[in-house]
């Protein structure tokens, strides 16, 4: 059987810890290697806030998978299994898709809530950038 | 003999016959002229998806996008995957 290459973007909750995210990258690499298939990659993307709640959560923490095997259906099927039964109060949507062998494993991705810089109210009003109608620039006119 | 009556166009019909004629014959399809572009359109890819939605976020039509059918097709597809998994919205609130 040919092997295909698989990739799994999975959604889980924002209260995800440490031990269990690598709890959860151990046992699809258990279901994985069990279909005699290889992992590829393993990336936590970062906190995230939705653009609709989730199971009542506005932030998730996504987590891209890339694996390859060469009894597909059946790992996709177990996978999502193990997801539905046990893993289902971590797990909130999966997304399973197939890749060429020939594409090249780069992509884009949006950028998480560690990634993207926080700014404090007072510090950006302080900076005096913002432009448009305001009460003080009106003042100096007069 | 019986007279012709001549009925009246509505403004909103005229308008809409010139219009006709003007049409936007410059725009073209760019993954089209740019296909090293079209790897990129990806259902990961939410920062570049979410230009090719309305405010209300709704996917925009190929004649505003300027998008040719295959990749309109392939567009709306990946946006579509994308909203499943919340990383792009259904509906845009407003807060």
């Amino acid at each position: 059987m040919e092997t295909r290459r698989y990739e799994l973007l999975m959604l889980a909750v924002p209260e995800i810890t440490q031990d269990e995210a690598k709890e959860l990258e151990r046992q699809v690499d258990t279901v994985i290697r069990a279909h005699k298939g290889a992992t590829l990659s393993f990336e936590r993307w970062g906190k995230f806030r939705l653009a609709y709640p989730v199971k009542k959560n506005d932030y998730g923490v996504y987590f891209l998978t890339r694996f390859e095997t060469a009894n597909s259906d059946a790992s996709v099927q177990e996978t999502r299994t193990l997801f539905t039964i046990k893993l289902h109060h971590i797990i909130m949507r999966s997304m399973f898709t197939v890749l060429d062998s020939t594409q090249s494993l780069e992509y884009q991705r949006p950028k998480s809530l560690e990634e993207l810089p926080s700014r404090d109210v007072d510090s950006f009003l302080n900076e005096g950038k913002m432009e448009g109608n305001m009460l003080h620039s009106r003042e100096e006119e007069l | 003999m019986t007279k012709k009556i001549k009925l009246k166009i509505s403004a909103r019909l005229l308008k809409k016959r010139a219009r006709r004629g003007q049409g936007n014959m410059a725009k073209q399809c760019r993954f089209c002229l740019h296909p090293d572009q079209e790897q990129t359109v990806d259902y990961k890819n939410a920062p570049l998806l979410r230009g090719f939605l309305t405010e209300r976020g709704k996917i925009l039509p190929s004649r505003i996008s300027g998008l040719c059918c295959k990749h309109q097709r392939h567009l709306s597809k990946e946006i579509r995957k994308s909203r499943t998994i919340a990383l792009l919205p259904y509906i845009a609130q407003y807060y």
